[in-house]
């Protein structure tokens, strides 16, 4: 396998002046991977605007950092393991969760919760008979398949992070055949601190630079540049073994050391090892190292300079300090028994200088090793979206709505997701105040008077068939989400995942991803605060659908302004917001009907920002007792999943609902953003405050029964969807008994 | 029915029982923390510095109906990489079988 390609090579040639050796070339080759470089997308990733206020740092580094005032930042960052999850799905899947909670301890905070956004290939529902699942009888291998990355990607995540005591806090999951044989883990964290403890990130000549933590292995070798191949040609060894107990050990220790204040910079070895540690460190920093690499702790003697410096071992740290603090740091590190080496110090002349016992065997330029030449990749609109646009599409109406909505409840996509959840330690802490389940988000405690709300989503569907749309879709979700929980959005976090960038129909698809999150975060004034790309998500057949994951938070002014989904018996439904017949990319049509095309509901910025506004104004005014936004599977989900939550029915006239749809079920199922169902027991207050807004589009809908009672849609007076609670919650939660029965 | 109950039977008489034993162990070039942790916290902080390394393995002991012992290694061969007892890009698997008992 050829480390750089032959431009990189000629390009590092020019600029060393020299031939560089093997040595050289694999630092270089693990820093100028995709992974690690971002050489394809950092162009357009500098395009997101960056001066907001009370943003400490932005995209860019280890995690964004975001001041939340009284001296409190909040961090958050969002990483994912993909390939690795891909052929070792428990261990894979941990040290991903590993990766991104020392992302969170090097910016100086500590780690309070995580979320994951996971996609899979589809699985076998006896539930949901669907078109997918008729025609994919005979695929019963794939469906297998499926099942065994999802078990055991859920307990790689669950077993680290319960392990380290760190909640996991939500997440979401889609199924979607593009991810057959292959699965995105996508994994956030987010770290809470004082300013005053931020990492200062300012060094000086002579300092020294500790490495703790594990030794280095020979696991994960190539892993970055693996990331950044299809997984066709994957090089196997690229598996890492988790041991999340020495990165709680990790956490301690720098916790300790932050409060002695005895650190000048902390970074976590993480794709490519001590080379992308190493130079990137030393760039952002404006100085060189000399390091000595028969100093670093290694697992094998016979083991190559190479292969210590592109090591992946996991549960490593870098720290560098003042000479004077090293014998406190020792202290703190021999207390919990976390082995460490000095390997090397602070130089003032900017080069990364690697040495072994005495001798120089490497020596280049920080800057040279950290900023790989970008690349300008060809981009060119694909040309089955528009195809997929204008395709003539007919759907029968179901004669038999109630089996219908059952079927879609099934679908895994939409289905309660008890069975991960409840793997999860999702209370450790004593932080969470909204737990996962059928909730808007995650709500965590910061203090006494502020809670924060966080949610992942993504929808691949949409996306496929146009990025843009689909993209704002995701965010318009997001923000909903932590809307309807009470809070206002404080900061986006992205994680853009695509297939192979060299194929210019690919790279367009990303590019118009970016394009949304620009247009979004500058309309609504929500900072992008970090982020993440990941190309070469490709199988044997084919590349995955454009899956960008959006990650929101948003803070909460205290505990009455929290708002939940869950009504209370005999509130009034109101929804916010119209719905249109744009059902491409909807579940209703591609999982139930197996039909991908149709024009895919398109978000007016203006509307979206709106209605969200209001609704945030009336769960501060208290004139509501929940609120939930319609996404996946459309208004008849959201309610049912509202109604299922309290175990109370609910009466619904879907002849009240504002719409433009030609059809019942299109006017059940459509996934049109900007839409909110809040209950209330105000009906008076609501209306006069809802009525102030000239164009707003809302209406009384229905009202929730009794406990325990149906749930029912009616349609030109006559009950449409009839159904006993208990079997609607049979459905909804069949994931559990598809896993079981594993 | 009787017939081919009565035929499974019969294989089941002639087949002989073996005591199998299945080894699962993370591949030499892939970590152990639990092997390093025992070595590091258990066995050198007691001062056994005789001993060199630890690697841990799960170990299945299966008893297994079939004519030989060939059959009887294969199909338990089979049956892990069927069910997915281990996952061959991390781990070794290992069927041995101890007597034939």
């Amino acid at each position: 396998m050829e480390i750089l390609t032959e431009s990189e090579l000629k390009y590092l040639k020019k600029k060393l002046k020299r031939e560089p050796n093997r040595l050289e070339k694999e630092i270089v080759g693990a820093q100028w991977s995709e992974h690690c470089s971002y050489k394809s997308s950092k162009k357009y990733i500098k395009l997101l605007s960056k001066d907001w206020k009370g943003i400490i740092k932005g995209p860019g580094y280890d995690a964004g950092i975001i001041d939340i005032g009284n001296g409190d930042v909040i961090t958050i960052h969002i990483e994912s393991h993909n390939h690795p999850s891909a052929v070792e799905p428990y261990g894979g899947a941990a040290t991903g969760v590993g990766g991104i909670i020392r992302d969170i301890i090097s910016m100086g905070t500590m780690p309070i919760a995580l979320l994951n956004a996971l996609r899979f290939g589809h699985i076998k529902s006896p539930f949901a008979s669907n078109e997918i699942s008729i025609s994919r009888e005979k695929d019963n291998e794939l469906y297998s398949y499926s099942k065994w990355l999802l078990k055991n990607v859920v307990r790689g995540i669950a077993d680290y992070g319960n392990c380290i005591g760190i909640p996991t806090v939500g997440g979401e999951i889609e199924f979607d055949e593009s991810f057959t044989n292959y699965c995105l883990v996508d994994v956030a964290a987010i770290g809470f601190g004082k300013r005053k403890n931020l990492i200062g990130n300012i060094i000086q000549e002579d300092d020294i630079i500790i490495l703790a933590g594990s030794s280095t292995g020979r696991d994960g070798i190539h892993g970055a540049s693996f990331a950044s191949k299809e997984l066709a040609k994957e090089n196997r060894s690229a598996v890492q073994i988790p041991d999340p107990f020495m990165e709680k050990l990790l956490i301690e220790v720098t916790k300790e050391a932050i409060e002695a204040n005895i650190l000048k910079a902390v970074k976590d070895l993480g794709g490519g090892g001590l080379s992308c540690c190493l130079s990137e460190t030393a760039a952002n920093l404006n100085k060189g190292f000399e390091i000595a690499l028969d100093k670093v702790p290694i697992k094998y003697h016979d083991m190559e300079p190479q292969e210590i410096m592109i090591s992946e071992s996991q549960e490593r740290m870098l720290y560098i300090m003042n000479k004077g603090n090293f014998k406190s740091f020792a202290k703190i590190l021999n207390k919990y028994e976390v082995p460490f080496a000095i390997i090397g110090s602070v130089k003032n002349h900017k080069n990364l200088v690697i040495c072994k016992n005495g001798k120089t065997i490497a020596k280049m330029p920080s800057h040279l090793i950290a900023y790989a030449p970008l690349l300008n990749r060809n981009s060119r609109k694909p040309k089955y979206i528009e195809d997929l646009r204008v395709k003539k599409i007919s759907v029968k109406l179901p004669h038999d709505l109630k089996k219908t909505f059952l079927n879609m409840l099934a679908n895994p996509t939409i289905a309660f997701k008890y069975w991960v959840f409840q793997q999860f330690d999702h209370e450790i802490g004593l932080r969470t105040i909204v737990k996962p389940g059928m909730t808007n988000s995650a709500v965590i405690k910061l203090n006494n008077d502020k809670f924060l709300a966080a949610k992942l989503d993504g929808n691949s569907k949409v996306c496929y068939q146009d990025p843009y749309e689909g993209t704002l879709s995701c965010l318009s979700e997001a923000r909903a989400n932590i809307i309807s929980s009470g809070g206002h959005p404080i900061g986006i976090v992205d994680h853009l995942q695509f297939g192979n960038p060299e194929n210019p129909e690919i790279f367009w698809t990303f590019q118009k991803s970016i394009e949304a999150m620009i247009d979004f975060s500058n309309f609504n004034k929500i900072p992008i605060v970090g982020g993440k790309v990941s190309f070469y998500n490709e199988t044997k057949i084919g590349p995955i659908k454009p899956s960008p994951v959006i990650g929101m938070l948003g803070l909460i002014e205290g505990m009455t302004c929290i708002s939940k989904i869950r009504p209370t018996p005999h509130d009034t439904l109101y929804i916010v917001g119209i719905t249109s017949d744009d059902m491409g990319g909807s579940e209703y049509f591609q999982f139930l009907n197996g039909v991908t095309g149709g024009t895919v509901p398109k978000l007016d910025l203006q509307i979206d920002l709106i209605n969200a506004d209001i609704i945030s104004r009336i769960i501060k005014e208290q004139l509501i007792s929940c609120s939930h936004d319609c996404s996946k599977g459309g208004l008849s989900i959201a309610l049912a999943e509202m109604a299922m939550g309290s175990h109370c029915g609910i009466n619904i006239d879907l002849d009240k609902v504002p719409n433009n749809c030609k059809r019942v079920d299109f006017l059940l199922f459509a996934e049109t953003p900007s839409r909110f169902i809040i209950g209330t027991k105000n009906e008076e207050k609501l209306e006069k405050e809802l009525s102030k807004y000239k164009n707003l589009k809302y209406s009384k809908i229905g009202k929730v029964t009794g406990y325990g009672d149906n749930i029912t849609f009616a349609s030109k007076n006559k009950k449409i969807i009839d159904i006993e609670m208990e079997l609607a919650k049979k459905y909804f939660e069949s994931i559990s008994s598809i896993m079981e029965n594993h | 029915m009787y017939l081919s109950n009565y035929t499974n039977q019969a294989i089941l008489l002639k087949n002989k029982e073996f005591n199998v034993i299945v080894t699962i162990e993370n591949k030499s070039f892939i970590n152990d923390p639990e092997g390093e942790t025992i070595y590091h916290d258990l066995i050198l902080k007691n001062k056994y510095n005789n001993i060199k390394s630890v690697r841990t393995a799960k170990v299945l002991k299966l008893i297994v109906n079939a004519k030989n012992p060939i059959q009887a290694t294969l199909s338990v061969k089979k049956m892990c990489e069927d069910l997915r007892i281990f996952n061959p890009i991390v781990s070794d698997c290992q069927v041995n079988i101890i007597s034939d008992e």
